[in-house]
């Protein structure tokens, strides 16, 4: 019979009574050669595409699979044998994409293929690029045996399946060693909270001294941007809790994320009620700490009574990070231009919002407008970015122009186009922010973001400007802990170099950050 | 024309927890009630940490005072008030009840002795019910401008402070960032931007403000103005040997208790000077104080006698048998009452050189100044004062009489008016 017929019959029984299952697959398959079940078995389990799956049929082929595949010899690890298997994590980045952690030896230390079976029945071949390190304490456990070949055990991988796997347990895998030994061992259950996995990750490329190493190209980067894009679509708006008669057709959309400290939005409605100009944008305000939703309606009820500010809170179903928030918030918001803006930024002084807009009107091809920055202290935050390469590296590092400088400091005083502003306080026209492709969310917990946005806008044909009337305060860093950020900004800043370096290294030859000539 | 509406806000009353600012708050109150058409309202904010039990009935935060028509009392949780900014986190204390207040009374000005435990918020809530009224605000210390307690005093080594700055008061707290010290202040002078004026009494508190950003054009200098008491205390027995020093107010460190105690410690052993202490609020210091300051005047009973804390009407008698009334005070203070009160009975003062307590007293005059927070130099002083009976006596003839409250009043009611048709010309032009 055909091949693809059995997998039809086959599949067809998946869907049909266990029991006839069964019986098929002890009557006409079971007694098959090993190489024509494993085939079948394979074509079966990548039959099944994203949408056609569910758990249930994918406990069906776990089924199946117990029944047709070829069972290795499972590895015994023994400080006297020489093959050795273990698999310490198995991590779902998605349906379809896996991180695979543990360690391997074998007699010729190293040449062994690894192979992963999903619980349907794919299987997988770890392959040449798959990140080997070395594992001290698997080397001192076999310290007997001796051994010149290579010492690097441990095995790092992220790997697609060809069709998804939705089980949290009942993965092998298999070391076929080139000297003809063949042991598997069962894998650990599957772990899949997105953040849990991206720490992880995140934390194994810091480990291995390779935020822009091999680990993070070959596997961190794909894992990491694929986990984001989950944590960002599983992200959905779960309500909008209207204050106040909102703004019918407004021209100005102010999205603002809110992380954690909830008390800024006191400080900001207060300082915003004094403007005229803020009563008239709509004011969109995004929960990413999402298990702060009651304390917030309550304290948004209360402040909307005091201020009287008209503004809407979403309130999404999960936290999706700094972009995902503003993705959230831009869906709902109906202005004809954004403004982007952070919690922790409140105004020198009101007339800000006017200065950047009809900034924004009177210069063609803006794309985003940034604005001047102050620390506390009155010093500058942000007089627009560039970029930095990091002193022998390709890496391009965000840098601010003449942070640190009094806000009087002449030449952050002049508007003029820039390399990029911070989305702390972005003004970027609706239709041109959606044309350059909007703001990525591939960058882990906010960094970045603003730049690739600007990089994108650029790319669009516009300009970013800089605008030093309008005069905002921004206590950066508040609602983070720098700490918990280090690893996450060290990835990005690799991964941005990796998307955007040429474009940048173009940019900054025509950009002097230190130019501070003043137009009289 | 209609009576003049005033309604004065204070964070306390007199009776529940004495303190200058609230008996100031009470006797300008019921001097105004004497004006001609003038109505005056008071209204004092209770808590639960000063009252035993929950003063308010379902439903409302106010209710009377003594059956004065003239006077509430706002309850509100001590536990809503955020310290730090200075606001009510229950907002509807705002938003609701106050609101009803003011729009029952719709007062022409609102004259605020203090907004703690009842929070900023109240200014800016005041403009947005009653856009026509006039706020005037009497700063009694530095808490806007400064989280210890509004002292002006710095951690941990209690040096005078004279200017605030995000990162002076991270030094001062460490736990707490600069940038929420930003916060705090923008937060607040967001608020006193609703002000129409600010009355500072004295002019080195006036100095500080304006040094904090308020406009020079807001703020001016106005005294307490102060009833003189129906009976002045008369002389004392003994006038050769003027040795008895009193010391009224609250037992606190701010208030240079332990300064005070160390000095009568370093008298010489022939000195014959004696502290008569008429202190208030001991229960209400730490326990190590309450308990070290026990310690120590039980040490020092030969010259210290505690005499535990005291009526307003009782000080004609207390003042009798003093000399000298002590000020040492480690902070700026802003104008002390208690210097009216012994100008008023004519007791010369010895009070510490710095801030109110330097502007009030002249040395030399009717006074004698020694170092804030210096105990050798305060005994110096008291042996100097207490050794010398001619000193006190040209001391006491250089007294004047302090600032008359129907002086005060006059004045008052002349700014109230000014503020009134300024506010007035604002809304015509607009």
């Amino acid at each position: 019979m055909p091949r693809a017929t059995v997998v039809k019959r086959l599949r067809k029984a998946l869907d049909g009574d266990e029991g006839d299952l069964k019986a098929l697959l002890r009557e006409e398959y079971a007694g098959l050669e090993v190489e024509q079940r494993g085939e079948l078995l394979e074509r079966l389990a990548e039959s099944v595409d994203d949408n056609g799956g569910s758990a249930a049929l994918s406990a069906r082929l776990y089924g199946v699979r117990e029944v047709l595949r070829e069972r290795l010899p499972v590895c015994i690890v023994d400080e006297r044998q020489p093959v050795g298997l273990a698999v310490e994590a198995i991590l779902a980045i998605d349906e379809r994409s896996f991180w695979i952690n543990g360690w391997a030896r074998d007699e010729e230390e190293g040449s062994g293929q690894i192979v992963v079976v999903s619980p349907e029945g794919c299987r997988v071949e770890l392959g040449e690029s798959t990140f080997r390190f070395e594992r001290p304490d698997v080397v001192q456990f076999y310290a007997g045996l001796g051994g010149a070949g290579s010492r690097e055990h441990g095995f790092t991988a992220f790997f697609e399946l060809p069709a998804p796997s939705r089980l949290g347990a009942g993965w092998v895998v298999e070391l076929h060693t080139a000297a003809g030994t063949a042991v598997e061992v069962q894998c650990p259950p599957v772990n899949a909270d997105p953040k849990m996995i991206r720490a992880t990750i995140l934390a194994e490329l810091a480990n291995h001294g390779s935020l822009s190493g091999p680990l993070a190209a070959e596997h961190g980067r794909h894992a990491l941007t694929r986990l984001q894009e989950r944590i960002v679509g599983e992200a959905e708006i779960d309500s909008v809790d209207l204050y106040g008669e909102q703004p019918s057709s407004p021209e100005i959309s102010v999205v603002i994320p809110l992380y954690r400290r909830l008390d800024f939005l006191e400080h900001q409605l207060l300082h915003f009620s004094t403007d005229p100009e803020l009563a008239e944008a709509e004011l969109v305000y995004v929960l990413d700490s999402v298990e702060q939703r009651e304390e917030l309606a309550s304290r948004a009820r209360e402040l909307f009574a005091l201020h009287e500010l008209p503004f809407k809170v979403v309130n999404p179903t999960a936290g999706s990070g700094y972009a995902g928030a503003n993705q959230l918030g831009i869906s709902v918001a109906g202005g004809r231009k954004l403004l982007l803006l952070n919690s922790d930024v409140i105004p020198d002084r009101p007339g800000w919002l006017g200065e950047m807009c009809r900034f924004y009107d009177s210069h063609e091809g803006i794309g985003a407008l940034g604005a001047k920055l102050l620390y506390e202290d009155d010093s500058l935050q942000h007089a627009g970015l560039y970029f930095h390469r990091l002193p022998g590296t390709e890496v391009w590092e965000n840098a601010h122009r003449f942070k640190g400088l009094h806000r009087s400091f002449p030449a952050a005083g002049v508007a003029q186009p820039v390399p990029a502003v911070t989305a702390a306080c972005l003004l970027v026209d609706r239709e041109r922010y959606e044309e350059a492709g909007g703001m990525p969310v591939h960058y882990v917990q906010g960094d970045y973001e603003d730049s690739e946005l600007c990089l994108r806008l650029a790319r669009a044909g516009y300009e970013n400007w800089y605008l030093p009337a309008a005069e905002l305060y921004h206590l950066e860093g508040q609602s983070y802990v720098a700490e918990a950020r280090r690893e996450p900004s060290g990835y990005n800043m690799w991964l941005h170099s990796e998307l955007w370096g040429e474009t940048i290294a173009a940019t900054m030859e025509s950009f002097d950050p230190h130019a501070t000539a003043v137009a009289s | 024309m209609s009576d003049l509406k005033i309604l004065y806000v204070a964070h306390n009353h007199p009776t529940l927890h004495p303190g200058g600012a609230e008996a100031y708050a009470l006797e300008l109150y019921k001097a105004m009630r004497e004006a001609p058409r003038v109505e005056p309202i008071l209204l004092t904010r209770i808590g639960s940490n000063v009252a035993r039990s929950r003063v308010s009935h379902p439903g409302t935060p106010f209710s009377a005072v003594n059956g004065d028509p003239g006077q509430y009392f706002v309850f509100t949780e001590t536990d809503h008030f955020d310290f730090f900014t200075l606001t009510s986190r229950d907002k509807s204390l705002y938003t609701r009840h106050l609101t009803d207040f003011l729009l029952a009374h719709r007062p022409d000005v609102v004259h605020l002795q203090h907004t703690h435990f009842i929070g900023v918020d109240l200014l800016s809530h005041i403009r947005r019910v009653l856009p026509e009224a006039a706020i005037v605000y009497t700063l009694h210390e530095f808490l806007p401008i400064c989280h210890r307690d509004g002292q002006m005093l710095r951690t941990p080594g209690d040096e005078l402070c004279s200017e605030a700055s995000p990162r002076r008061c991270n030094e001062c707290f460490p736990e707490l960032s600069p940038q929420s010290f930003f916060l705090r202040e923008r937060f607040v002078k967001a608020h006193f931007s609703n002000v129409d004026r600010f009355l500072a009494p004295s002019a080195q508190l006036l100095d500080k403000y304006v040094r904090w950003g308020i406009e020079e054009e807001r703020i001016e200098v106005e005294e307490y103005g102060r009833l003189a008491p129906a009976q002045r205390a008369g002389d004392p027995s003994q006038v050769k040997s003027p040795t008895n020093i009193g010391f009224f107010g609250q037992l606190s460190r701010f208030k240079g208790a332990e300064v005070m105690l160390d000095a009568m410690a370093m008298l010489e052993p022939e000195a014959k000077a004696h502290l008569w202490l008429h202190g208030a609020n001991l229960e209400l210091q730490t326990e190590e104080f309450q308990a070290d300051f026990a310690a120590r005047s039980s040490e020092l009973r030969d010259r210290v006698t505690f005499r535990g804390p005291y009526d307003h009407d009782e000080l004609p008698r207390l003042m009798r048998d003093l000399h000298w009334v002590v000020i040492p005070s480690i902070w700026w203070e802003n104008s002390p009452l208690v210097i009216q009160e012994a100008f008023f009975h004519r007791r010369p003062i010895i009070c510490s050189d710095v801030g109110g307590m330097a502007e009030k007293v002249r040395d030399g005059v009717d006074g004698i100044h020694f170092r804030a927070g210096d105990a050798w130099s305060l005994a110096q002083t008291i042996e100097r004062a207490t050794g010398n009976a001619r000193l006190w006596q040209k001391l006491r003839d250089g007294i004047s009489e302090p600032y008359a409250m129907d002086e005060h009043v006059e004045h008052l009611l002349d700014l109230y008016t000014e503020t009134i048709d300024s506010r007035k010309a604002v809304a015509v032009s607009a």
